[in-house]
């Protein structure tokens, strides 16, 4: 029986007797499921995100040990004295570094690859794309004790390569810089994310009509001229999204990378939002101080978001 | 047909970086387990990329299951991701299927909610989740992080199977009423079945995500008999400033890894539309 003549039959069915009736059963048996498929998931949710995220904006107007009573409101006191400390500065500095560097790392070598694993005819295409993909399986946990180890000032692999091309052993303390130890940071981070923009600009590469590279052939374009002009305009918008995905992982979760391998250090020069966030309110108690980092946090990646995106609308103009 | 590159010097170049990046993924993972065979003098006495020596100490795998209780861990980070997983896929689909197909009063406003949700930073919410679990008494158990690991997957779940389930032909409902079966049990029987692909895409994304999670398990468990992996793995990290034990380290990392590899390797394809389909994201 195919599935066309069916709905003929439940009209049929409809128009025949107790019409009435049989409505406003199937209305209420209808309402009764939606009510129970929705309002689940709806009541979970305002509880577990909900709920937590508008308690986060509130909280963030007190002065609040977290362990006392007592919390007093203090208004803006906390966003106040927020701009007046220096390791704030320094801590939005490092994020819009990493979030600079890796937009520039991740995009530049994810659309290397993605590029060449699709439109080069490589052999062994297939089983790069897997590998590549392997640090976004691991979690950032392990990524940070296995750079800690590569970084390790005695035993580490950075300090033993360099060592072969010295008459003295090298011994530097890559973590332990009062500046720059951000930069160091970097190439795990960068390491670490790779694989799934690569994947997201493979499946765009591929959506492309194979017509359009012909037509390109047949001209005589280059592999350079059809990447400019085929490639890029043609997935700029999963660029795009690739773009602000990393900004908004970043601002949001570099913490746990910053937290594993430097916890912030030395003398807060890695700190990040997220990591002072943690240690203010989880080490230090002041969990008022803490939540309104949280609420910087949303705003500067609600206004990074409006500014890349109209960065990044212009470039589009341009291009076509 | 595309010609590929025709510069061999260029062609030789980019095989050379695809192979180089190749093995900066692949040899941490070796790595990871030739050091987890070594002791703490091969660690200073040789360099980092030396084969261990014989005899290789695989006891330091036994070592770590049991002296650092690696089993309990394990058992948690099962438990848990496996309850987020299927409590966050029974919520998201249920919910998803009724915002594919049936429109009521709010149900746009209500998919816009959770879509905008995503964008939201999560460490936003982290203290008061403290709190919130806190006045619950769901602090240091595996129900507390379950509950909250499900609640911040739904949001990723309900976008991808709402594009899922409005993928579908309508008939088949059509003709499963006709039969005589009930809502539930033409969403029971005949679309979550169908809807199996969207389903195991949303779970395999899930699972990686809730094993590998680190803040928020860090913050509501601080009893060390419910760590999951990656929380103890921050611990054992954080220790080896006092105790020195590099091959348990790198044997702990072992054990962390090599389940979500399994899974990777098993469930690539569907890993990859995950993604795609998340893209929006």
């Amino acid at each position: 029986m195919d599935g066309r003549v069916r709905p003929v039959v439940l009209r049929e069915f409809y128009r025949k007797g107790g019409r009435v009736m049989e409505a406003g059963s199937a209305k209420w048996q209808r309402n009764l499921f939606i009510a129970s498929f929705i309002i689940p998931t709806f009541v979970f949710f305002c509880v577990f995100t909900i709920y937590p995220v508008a308690k986060g904006l509130y909280y963030s107007m007190f002065d609040w040990s977290g362990m006392s009573q007592t919390k007093d409101f203090i208004g803006f006191g906390n966003f106040k004295e927020m701009f007046r400390d220096p390791i704030v500065w320094r801590a939005i500095g490092n994020d819009y570094f990493l979030v600079v560097g890796k937009i520039v790392g991740i995009m530049v070598l994810a659309t290397f690859f993605a590029v060449a694993l699709t439109r080069f005819n490589f052999k062994m295409a297939g089983f790069f794309r897997s590998i590549f993909f392997i640090p976004n399986v691991i979690s950032v946990v392990v990524i940070g004790v296995l750079w800690n180890f590569i970084y390790n000032p005695q035993i580490g692999f950075l300090n033993a390569f360099l060592s072969l091309f010295t008459d003295e052993k090298v011994s530097i303390t890559w973590l332990g810089f009062t500046n720059h130890t951000i930069w160091m940071l970097l190439p795990p981070a960068i390491w670490a994310g790779i694989g799934f923009y690569m994947i997201l600009l493979i499946a765009a590469i591929q959506n492309i009509p194979a017509s359009y590279y012909e037509a390109a052939d047949l001209e005589g374009a280059g592999q350079w001229t059809q990447f400019r002009r085929i490639t890029v305009p043609l997935i700029w918008e999963q660029m795009k999204v690739s773009i602000l995905n990393i900004m908004m992982t970043t601002l949001n979760g570099s913490f746990v990378i910053v937290w594993i391998m430097t916890e912030g250090g030395p003398d807060n020069s890695t700190q990040v939002m997220g990591s002072y966030l943690y240690q203010m309110a989880f080490r230090q108690y002041h969990f008022g101080f803490g939540a309104a980092i949280g609420v910087l946090i949303l705003v500067l990646s609600l206004i990074t978001t409006v500014v890349l995106q109209r960065l990044l609308r212009h470039e589009t103009v341009e291009l076509s | 047909m595309n010609n590929g590159i025709r510069n061999p010097i260029v062609k030789f170049a980019f095989y050379a970086i695809l192979i180089l990046w190749g093995l900066s993924v692949l040899y941490p993972l070796l790595w990871t387990l030739l050091d987890a065979l070594k002791n703490n003098d091969q660690f200073f006495r040789h360099l980092p990329w030396a084969l261990p020596e014989a005899p290789l100490l695989w006891s330091n795998f036994s070592y770590v299951w049991n002296k650092y209780n690696f089993d309990s861990y394990f058992l948690n980070s099962i438990i848990i991701t496996v309850g987020s997983t299927l409590l966050g896929l029974l919520l998201a689909a249920t919910t998803a299927y009724v915002l594919a197909r049936y429109k009521f009063r709010g149900s746009g406003a209500l998919y816009l909610l959770y879509i905008a949700s995503m964008m939201v930073p999560f460490i936003l919410a982290l203290i008061p989740l403290f709190f919130l679990m806190n006045s619950f008494h769901l602090i240091n158990t595996k129900i507390g992080l379950i509950l909250v690991y499900t609640s911040s997957v739904l949001a990723f779940g309900i976008f991808v199977l709402v594009g899922f389930f409005k993928s579908l032909p309508k008939e088949l409902e059509e003709a499963s009423i006709m039969d005589g079966a009930s809502y539930f049990g033409t969403f029971f029987r005949v679309m979550l079945p169908l809807s199996q692909p969207g389903l195991i895409t949303v779970a395999i994304v899930n699972v990686l995500n809730i094993w590998n999670e680190y803040i928020v398990g860090t913050i509501l468990v601080n009893d060390p008999t419910q760590y999951t992996l990656p929380v103890e793995i921050g611990v054992m990290q954080a220790e080896m400033q006092y105790r020195t034990e590099w091959g348990p380290l790198f044997a702990a990392l072992f054990f962390t890894i090599v389940p979500v590899l399994l899974v990777y390797i098993v469930f690539q394809r569907k890993i990859a539309s995950g993604i795609t389909a998340g893209a929006v994201k």
